[in-house]
């Protein structure tokens, strides 16, 4: 539900905090969703991203999420101000100062860079998930919008609207990667839920037109068995497809865990390469993963993503 | 906290104003929200004034959708509105003690440690919703939808730290003297309940003020013998203020 949201703020604009009277000038809106705008700014320390928000309440209970992380975490600045503007029309708004994260989505950056970098580029975004589920939170609001790809896989994760401390309720999801959605489980923040989400946006960045068609489905029958089946018929996610059905069905106990068994599935090749000069017993055995290991392979010859 | 939900796709044509009715549930400390489902084509202008005004009257929030997007608004209206009333309970107590309502007039850091307590309270105070549904003949294949919203609602508020109940109920009733029917009384759990409206009347008329009246009253008899409304979550407030 996207809500009318009136401020604008025009590239070359300079933009004063009502408190701290730090001076931002506008370089370019970098995206905005049902919450905010998000614009690249220029400030004293160089570049940062600048979060508008619609409502006061709404952001500041974000915000004091990025507060608490950061608490938690002195190594990664998640916040650098926060502050009120005065808009054209003349209302405050309220915003806040992050750091600028350079970046594409997944989606673009997997055209543009070719389908073999997929599973380096889960990996990482799993390394992320289990930094916040260590710390004891879920991410919540996992989808392919925000989620930034930069320069050979690196990731980040952008909007913490979502992010919710374990035992609460999800503050904030998107239907088709929700949990609740696919009648797979509670909305309640644990770390199995953003584990979901992954799958659902592993499925969503191959095969998004049937996922699509899924969802116009009766609730009733809206299931992980659906998804399995997508899945299944996907050959683009064959290499992967078993740890998706555990992730789907909840059987990572985190992010940690999921990361583990991701890593070792990709790695399989080099425990064959390893057991080339195995006893013939055993060749049966490596024929087997043979198949399996031919994921890069795989993900090399696929560019229907 | 108490909540109204009207889902709707047009016009009331009998009896009291829901207008009226709305500002009546207000007045009792129960927020109404209003969705408008529109199918193929819209609820029309007056109809679409109406559900404003409704919401208006009633302190709570008001949306016209379709059908695909109905639990989602559903499930985030009934959010909304929570933090909404605990916001005005919290900005009462603020003026109270710091001579101040408006929680955007504070400096940022006060602002987060306000925002932290709203968000505590919207999350573990109790929260009943009464959802009030339009069965009028032109609603009927659209009833499907709104079942499923109720159960999406119900999955939302079961994540919830606090107590959440829901209760149902459809109009027009078809008993005599009664202008809207008990589907479902109070409850936290929807397992097993595969069909919530098992058979719903035809009848052309939409009571929604009347309908509306109803449920009021039937929060009110819920309530009997509690000793006041409304002092839940202002006497929470108090502690973590003060
Ligand atoms: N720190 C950042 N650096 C670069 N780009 C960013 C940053 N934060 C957000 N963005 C971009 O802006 C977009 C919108 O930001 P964000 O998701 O925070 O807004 P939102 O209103 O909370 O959206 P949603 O509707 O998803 O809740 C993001 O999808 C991303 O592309
Ligand atoms: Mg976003």
């Amino acid at each position: 539900m996207t809500t009318s949201f009136k401020l604008n703020l025009r590239r070359g604009a300079v933009v004063t905090g009502k408190w701290k009277h730090s001076r931002y000038r506008v370089e370019r809106l970098l995206g905005e969703g049902a919450n905010g705008k998000v614009y690249l700014v220029h400030a004293d320390r160089g570049w940062c991203a600048l979060k508008v928000g619609i409502d006061a309440i709404d952001l500041q209970s974000e915000i004091n999420v990025l507060q608490a992380l950061e608490k938690q975490d002195r190594k990664q600045t998640y916040l650098y101000e926060v502050d009120d503007l005065l808009g054209e029309d003349g209302k405050e708004y309220p915003f806040y100062i992050m750091r600028y994260v350079r970046g594409v989505t997944i989606s673009d950056f997997l055209d543009k860079n070719g389908p073999e970098w997929f599973p380096l580029i889960g990996l990482n975004l799993l390394g992320k998930l289990a930094e916040l589920h260590r710390r004891g939170w879920v991410f919540g609001d996992l989808k392919i919008d925000n989620v930034l790809v930069a320069d050979y896989g690196y990731v980040e994760l952008v909007d913490y609207g979502g992010v919710t401390a374990m035992g609460k309720g999800i503050r904030q999801f998107t239907e088709i990667y929700d949990r609740g959605f696919w009648n797979a489980g509670t909305r309640s923040a644990d770390a199995r839920y953003d584990l979901f989400s992954f799958a659902m946006l592993c499925i969503m960045l191959h095969e998004p037109k049937k996922l699509h068609a899924l969802t116009g489905g009766l609730p009733q029958i809206r299931s992980t068995e659906e998804l399995e089946r997508l899945i299944g018929e996907c050959k683009g996610l064959a290499p992967v497809a078993g740890w998706l059905r555990q992730a789907l069905g909840g059987q990572f106990f985190d992010a940690s865990e999921g990361a583990e068994a991701w890593r070792r599935l990709l790695h399989r090749r080099d425990t064959r390469v390893k057991s080339a000069k195995t006893p013939g017993w055993l060749k049966g055995l490596a024929a087997v993963s043979a198949v399996v290991l031919g994921i890069s392979v795989y993900w090399l010859l696929r560019s229907g993503i | 906290m108490k909540q109204i939900l009207l889902v709707t796709d047009g016009c009331s044509n009998v009896g009291m104003s829901p207008v009226v009715a709305a500002a009546h549930a207000k007045s009792e400390g129960i927020a109404v929200n209003v969705v408008g489902i529109l199918d193929y084509g819209d609820v029309g202008e007056l109809g679409a004034s109406e559900i404003e005004e409704i919401a208006r009257a009633g302190g709570g929030l008001s949306r016209l959708v379709n059908m695909r997007q109905l639990s989602q608004t559903v499930q985030m209206m009934t959010r909304k509105t929570a933090v909404q009333t605990i916001q005005l309970a919290v900005q009462k107590e603020l003026k109270q003690v710091l001579g101040n309502g408006s929680i955007e007039a504070l400096p940022p850091e006060k602002r987060s440690e306000v925002v932290r307590v709203i968000d505590e309270l919207g999350e573990t105070s109790k929260l009943q919703v009464a959802l009030l549904i339009d069965a009028s003949a032109s609603m009927k294949p659209k009833l499907r939808a709104v079942e499923e919203a109720i159960h999406d609602l119900m999955l939302s508020l079961q994540a919830r730290q606090g107590q959440s109940e829901i209760a149902v109920f459809h109009f027009p009733s078809s008993k005599h003297g009664e202008d809207c029917k008990l589907d479902l009384d109070w409850t936290d759990n929807l397992k097993g309940i595969s069909s919530i409206f098992t058979k719903f009347p035809m009848s052309g008329t939409t009571p929604t003020g009347p309908a509306m009246m109803q449920v009021i009253d039937f929060y009110r008899q819920g309530d009997y013998g509690k000793k006041s409304r409304n002092d839940e979550t202002d006497g929470m407030m108090s502690d973590y203020v003060v």
